[in-house]
């Protein structure tokens, strides 16, 4: 509205990537030198699936920029003594006595050795949500890469915020980190609890909304009715944490009530182990002489290995065998003979043959011909057969999908979730074809730029796994991270992000009361954190900040004052989202559904001059460097490429000179060359100064690799289902290195390496944790869940008030969501504080009293309960973080947790303190 | 949360705007009774001052109230339909009219200053009647109730006034009774529509249950008074039953008329006659159900 | 003739208030007040329940019963059908939120911030004195739609001549542009799909429509 008649406006290209949904490109509107407004990147409607936009969170980034309480200087702390209720002392110092003092802890850390005593890292890092403030941090990585060994081990939320098991389970059978259905394509959807149109970001948003307007038809499976279930055409409220017995309904129903012919029989025989034979003991019978496993060759009667050309396998039966062996546990050659046989097919259905929809019905308390009939829909909707042309290429149209959401795909029955989903769209040839159930990206494996490159024959036919050893010689023993993700986890792997998808709450439970059979955890002597707030985001977070307090020394990244930084040693001001410079890729193949039709690089331009002192995380990552004498180190690993780009690569170098500490600008303008170089092949060369004209620079990507069909013929590789000969091999090797140590505290996590998931009564856990906690489950008559909305998910964004004000629009927004016949029981009315209990403590909030939410649930949104965070700390808004216990009885095989926990609820007083929200 | 619930109570006239409506109801019914008093060639120009005080005091809340109070006079800019300019352009004619007739104490003066008076309270009606984003005050029944609380409010003040022979006594019953008649057929029209649930929510809460107790019992006393008048027994139990039957006739119509204007106005709702189709072969019922 | 009108895809919306926010900031509007916002509305009892999320904000109606009361004349009505506040006029008197039946007008008294009392550096640049105690509500960017189409731009379709919550809306549920134009796409939008407007007994005519399935067939 304002008229002044001599602005200077200026429109500044940069991305948000303050979630994993994104990066989405946008544009920032500076007036006279002050960035006043976010706007879409319309220049990029054309290239980015969500047409250039950006979600609600990215508005909150100009308030974010000049809020009031940000930490503008160094500071360092003043009081030793740490805990909540401890004044930091927080006093104002420069960057050089900042700077010096981190550098001099460093250089006296490597004098001695980056590993302590117990062979941990003395340096750790935490960084938040799923990888995303990478794209904030500048050259950060480089200096990680140039110290050396760190530890990841300290989660801010991973395994209980996460989808934990997806990320595994789904990398490890299809290359997916994260899993999706392919919209685009999609007629049909079973949504078990995936809360796409509030986390899956711009493009996942836009997808949904095409495909419901072209007539797919969702089915949301939630015991509450979320956004994504309001947009769905049906929804299903199912009991907390019965998913795997719905899932494994469906199966049954696919292989019980209706003729086999209906299934993608070809794709089950030629792209799946469906045909492999299975011992009496459980494992694949081999070829004697070869040791690949057999399958039964309907045109010879007899076994073959599964590659032999020309067979005919038989998918179903079973087969007595005269001679073959298995191969045990521990490489142990296990020699069969006549013994009999089934396929695996086979072996499924025997497995899911007593999970009728019936027995389901009772448990997951939907009608059985609600599931009898999903399943028939979905069948129906598979378009066996038919086929669709991408990119040139005729492939298989299966537009059938299952996704799964938090909750159900973390935690104990996770493993049945994940499998069963994947089972369902394998048994109609709907994995990772057009229309399917996709994988998005990978990060266990690499190159994360393009998963299809990930792919590499393994053992048996099926695509290479990179596990933790869990042989007698080559088991880790002693943990060398404080998580124990390698001794513990063999499917997490062991690459770079391995460590950050361990049981990263073991790290914080082990660091208080570690295992007595291995030696006590030193705490690290430097502790990085960025972009994340475990005081707040995680289970039991009174216990993590307990934790937390006993680290000796904590370097924070500080945008304000928060819960975790409020244990921090120094505190470093960051110049922020719209005040710092940053290249990053953008396109391809992303988490949740960012599927382009493009890949290449975007640039984060600073808008403005940073406020205060705060500083380039670039240039404080130089910094670092040179002042630990990491100089040559850092800069080598800006040339490998640790910036998103190898400096150097055919036909083009742009290497930074070694033993010279480089300006923000020289760092990045080299990145930006190199990238257009490499995605270019060399044809195109773009510096710093045309970025921060046009902000991005992309080349086409084939939608044909969006799935991994192809690449799976190509190579002749099967999926490793519907049998978990591997994990039923690695469990059993696992569970002999653990009692060989004496270790038994992990033996109900072994039980979940079967080879066929088995429904066990899932809830039942929670309702014995209650009984573990001393306390009487009647007293705890509720399920407690949690869930988001999208101006905050994720977005580390609860000190800005522009998000408290547009979420106010929602009726959930830092309420307690009840159904209303069970608020009514206990007189409460909208409005009224309530009291949600569990045996850890409590949490106060006001009721919303809706229809849309099962009788027997209470739904706190987000995560809130801040005591420091400046205005957060007002709104006075309950958090489950508070209620849900740490524990490693509700500790899956995964390693991971699941947001959910039994509750009391009752009608209280409002608090002295409400008052602002 | 059901569609109702998205209504919101008012939050921009508060009791300044309510007083507009009670000093210019109270002040206007005052008027007309003491215009009566005047036909009758009773003293009126006390009662006539008093009456424009009130008119004066409501407009000058309301003066307090606007955003833009120094823009004021542009509220007469726009007579063709809007009834707050009409209710200006009356208190324009109305004040300066009135002061002449206390002035000067005509008779026929007294009787023009009633009539506008009249017309004020019924611009006063209209304005509320035309809040149509307030269903509590669009309701057509509003005019008829406006008119006469603001009859029985300014005939109990008349009351106080210390008039309370027979036929003041007769007046303000009659007029309280045309207010109770009113007031039923406002509530009655009221809970025939959906969107005013929330205002009736109000008038059944303890405060208006009281304020319609006093008013009930000010009747009574009224009616006390004039039997009692009547047998001509106790004048002064008829001086204090007309007093306190006056008070309580307007105090407890200013109760009302506070919370119809700042308690009982909420919004009206949005409301969606049909659900979105999410998506095809969807179950759900298309027709919203009603909240 | 033209006569610009909102459309609000139903099926299509999704609650994450980015259009809310993107019109907060691009048109600075004070702390509360909101010229386009999502309802989160509920029909329908457990387990039968319906959650739809309805975008709301001034109509621009053809008849705006805003316009009829406002005893200013502040409240007016563009040829293109855009209906318009004189802040200049406007005497702050909140008959116009009263007469609205959408809810879609707000005053404020005072100059509030996001922060509390002081006004950052972006809130100070956007700083207008002019709508402290004047009646606001949506425009429809009328400033973006003349500029516009001063430069030969179609509102609706070039996003400088458009309205900044069309831009924004990420779910692609709210569109924009003149009804009058038989060939543009609001025309073929409207004739293809089944749609209602709110309040319609009223009369107002709301240049505003809520599309919530497809055309019968």
């Amino acid at each position: 509205m304002s008229t002044s008649a001599t602005r200077e406006i200026r429109e500044v290209p940069s991305y948000c990537y303050n979630c994993v949904a994104g990066p989405d490109l946008m544009t920032v509107r500076v007036e006279n030198g002050v960035a006043t407004r976010i706007e879409p990147c319309h220049a990029a409607a054309a290239i980015h699936p969500g047409l250039g936009r950006v979600c609600v969170k990215a508005f909150g980034l100009v308030q974010k920029t000049y809020n009031p309480h940000r930490v503008l200087t160094p500071m360092k702390r003043t009081n030793p003594r740490k805990g909540r209720d401890e004044d930091p002392g927080f006093v104002a110092i420069s960057w050089d006595e900042a700077l010096d003092t981190i550098a001099a802890r460093l250089r006296d850390i490597r004098a001695r050795g980056l590993m302590d005593e117990a062979g941990l890292p003395r340096v750790a890092a935490t960084f938040g949500h799923g990888g995303t403030p990478q794209s904030y941090m500048g050259t950060f990585p480089a200096f990680l890469s140039a110290w050396g060994a760190i530890d990841y081990s300290f989660g801010s939320g991973q395994g209980v915020k996460c989808v934990h098991s997806e990320h595994l389970y789904g990398e490890f059978w299809h290359r997916g980190f994260t899993v999706a259905a392919d919209t685009v394509h999609t007629r049909y959807i079973i949504s078990c609890g995936t809360n796409v149109e509030v986390t899956g970001g711009v493009c996942a948003v836009r997808r949904h909304a095409d495909a419901r307007i072209r007539g797919a038809k969702r089915v949301q499976v939630e015991p509450h009715l979320s956004p994504t279930g309001a947009c769905s055409a049906e929804w299903v409220p199912i009991k907390p944490k019965t998913d795997p017995a719905f899932l494994l309904a469906l199966v049954h129903t696919l292989l019980f009530e209706h003729e086999r012919r209906a299934l993608d029989l070809p794709f089950l025989r030629e792209r799946t182990a469906s045909p492999y034979l299975i011992g009496p003991d459980g494992y694949y019978l081999r070829d004697p002489t070869s040791f690949k496993p057999l399958l039964w060759d309907e045109a010879t009667g007899a076994p073959v290995p599964f590659d032999t050309p020309g067979a005919r396998p038989a998918l179903e039966g079973r087969f007595t065998i005269a001679e073959a062996v298995t191969r045990g546990p521990d490489d142990e050659a296990r020699p069969q003979h006549n013994v009999a046989a089934r396929t695996a097919f086979t072996a499924m259905a025997d497995a899911v043959q007593g999970y009728t929809p019936d027995w389901a019905g009772g448990i997951c308390d939907i009608p059985a011909e609600t599931i009898r009939r999903i399943a028939a829909e979905f069948l129906e909707n598979a378009c066996i057969g038919e086929t669709i042309e991408i990119d040139g290429e005729t492939l298989p149209f299966r537009p059938v999908a299952v996704t799964l959401g938090k909750t159900v795909n973390n935690g104990w029955g996770a493993y049945e979730c994940c499998w069963a989903r994947t089972m369902l769209a394998t048994l109609v040839g709907a994995l990772e074809v057009p229309g399917g159930t996709l994988g998005t990206t990978v990060r266990l494996n690499r190159p994360h730029e393009n998963r299809l490159k990930s792919v590499q024959p393994g053992e048996d036919g099926f695509m290479v796994a990179h596990f933790n050893a869990t042989g007698r010689k080559d088991w880790l023993a002693v943990p060398n991270g404080r998580n124990a993700h390698r001794t513990l986890v063999p499917i997490v792997g062991n690459s770079p992000w391995a460590q950050a998808l361990g049981p990263t709450h073991l790290a914080w439970m082990f660091s208080s009361q570690a295992p007595k059979e291995w030696p006590a955890p030193p705490l690290p002597e430097i502790w990085f954190a960025f972009r994340t707030n475990p005081a707040i985001s995680f289970w039991d977070t009174a216990e993590i900040g307990r934790a937390m307090a006993r680290m000796p020394f904590i370097v924070a990244f500080a945008y304000t004052f928060d819960e975790t930084n409020h244990m921090a040693d120094i505190l470093l001001p960051d110049a922020t989202d719209l005040e710092s410079t940053q290249l990053i890729r953008v396109g391809g193949t992303k988490f949740v559904e960012q599927h382009w039709a493009h890949h290449g690089v975007a640039l984060r331009a600073p808008a403005v001059a940073p406020q205060g002192e705060a500083r380039d995380f670039t240039w404080i990552s130089t910094e670092l460097a040179r002042r630990a004498g990491l100089l040559e180190r850092y800069n080598a690993a800006l040339n490998r490429g640790a910036a998103g780009a190898a400096l150097k690569g055919e036909g083009y170098d742009f290497s930074l000179a070694p033993a010279q500490a480089h300006d923000v600008d020289t760092i990045w303008n080299a990145v930006c060359q190199a990238a257009t170089a490499e995605l270019s092949h060399g044809a195109e060369v773009h510096d710093l100064d045309w970025f921060k004209r046009n902000g991005h620079y992309v080349v086409p990507f084939k939608r044909e690799d969006w799935y991994l069909y192809p690449t799976m013929v190509r190579l002749g590789l099967r999926f490793e289902l519907p049998y978990q000969e591997r994990l039923l091999r690695v469990g059993v090797e696992l569970g002999r290195r653990l009692h060989e140590q004496g270790i038994h505290w992990w033996d109900h996590q072994l039980d979940e390496y079967v080879a066929i998931p088995q429904w066990h009564d899932v809830p039942e856990r929670w309702v014995q944790s209650i009984r573990d906690m001393g306390a009487d489950p009647a007293d705890y008559p509720l399920w407690g869940i949690t869930t988001k909305v999208m101006p905050y998910t994720t977005g580390n964004n609860a000190g800005i008030p522009l998000m408290h004000e547009v979420s106010a629009n929602l009726r959930n927004h830092g309420a307690v969501v009840i159904n209303a016949t069970t608020a009514a029981s206990l007189g409460i009315a909208t409005g009224d504080w309530v009291e949600v209990r569990s045996p850890i403590g409590a949490t106060r909030g006001r009721a919303a009293v809706v229809q849309g939410c099962r009788p027997d649930t209470v739904v706190i949104p987000g995560q809130f309960e801040h005591w420091k965070t400046p205005f957060a700390k007002d709104l006075t808004f309950p958090s489950l973080n508070t209620v849900v216990p740490l524990s490693l009885a509700l500790t899956d095989a995964t390693g991971s947790g699941a947001d959910v926990v039994r509750v009391a609820l009752r009608k209280i007083a409002a608090p002295a303190e409400a008052g602002v929200a | 949360m059901s569609q109702s619930m998205a209504s919101r109570r008012q939050r921009y006239w508060d009791l300044r705007a309510a007083g507009n409506f009670i000093g210019g109801g109270t002040g206007a019914g005052l008027i007309i009774t003491a215009a009566l008093a005047a036909a009758m060639g009773a003293p009126f120009r006390l009662a006539l001052a008093i009456g424009l005080g009130f008119v004066a005091a409501g407009l000058s809340l309301v003066w307090l109230e606007i955003g833009k109070p120094w823009r004021a006079l542009n509220v007469f800019f726009h007579p063709r339909t809007s009834w707050m300019t009409r209710e200006g352009i009356v208190a324009g004619g109305l004040v300066p009219l009135g002061l002449f007739a206390v002035a000067t104490g005509s008779t026929a003066a007294a009787i023009v200053v009633a009539l506008l008076a009249a017309g004020f309270l019924f611009c006063q009606a209209r304005i509320l009647r035309a809040a149509r984003g307030i269903p509590a005050w669009r309701q057509a029944e509003i005019v008829p109730l406006i008119l006469a609380t603001g009859l029985a409010e300014g005939s109990g003040v008349y009351l106080i006034a210390g008039a309370h022979t027979l036929r003041w006594l007769a007046l303000a019953l009659l007029a309280g009774l045309l207010r109770e008649a009113a007031w039923l057929a406002y509530r009655a029209g009221l809970a025939g529509t959906e969107a005013a649930a929330r205002s009736l929510a109000v008038f059944d809460a303890a405060p208006a249950r009281l304020a319609r107790g006093a008013q009930l019992a000010g009747l009574g006393l009224i009616a006390l008074a004039l039997a009692t008048g009547a047998l001509g027994v106790t004048p002064w139990g008829v001086a204090v039953l007309a007093w306190v039957g006056g008070a309580l006739a307007a105090l407890a119509g200013w109760g009302v008329k506070a919370l119809l204007i700042v308690r009982a106005a909420f919004t009206r709702a949005a409301a969606i006659p049909m659900v979105p189709t999410r998506g095809g072969g969807g179950s759900r019922a298309r027709q919203a159900s009603r909240p | 003739m033209t006569r610009y009108v909102m459309v609000a895809d139903l099926r299509r919306c999704v609650g994450c208030q980015t259009c809310t926010a993107a019109c907060k900031e691009g048109n600075a509007t004070p702390p509360g007040v909101q010229w386009r916002r999502v309802l989160d509305l509920e029909t329908g009892t457990y387990p039968d329940v319906n959650r739809v999320f309805v975008p709301v904000g001034c109509q621009h109606c053809a008849n705006p019963p805003c316009m009829e009361v406002c005893p200013s004349t502040a409240t007016g009505q563009r040829a293109d059908g855009i209906v318009t506040i004189d802040y200049d006029l406007c005497i702050g008197c909140s008959y116009c939120i009263m007469a609205c039946p959408y809810d879609a007008r707000s005053l404020v008294d005072r100059t509030e911030y996001a922060f509390g009392e002081a006004a950052t550096a972006a809130e100070a640049a956007r700083a207008d004195r002019r709508t402290i105690g004047v009646a606001t509500k949506c425009t429809f960017c009328a400033g973006r739609i003349d500029a516009g189409t001063a430069r030969g731009l179609v509102p609706g379709q070039d996003p400088e001549a458009t309205p900044l919550c069309v831009n924004s809306c990420i779910s692609g549920a709210l569109s924009f542009g003149d009804i009058e134009d038989p060939t543009g796409p609001i025309a073929s939008l409207l004739a293809e799909n089944q749609w209602f407007r709110m309040h319609e007994s009223e009369g107002t005519e709301p240049g505003f429509y809520y599309i919530w399935d497809k055309g019968k067939l």
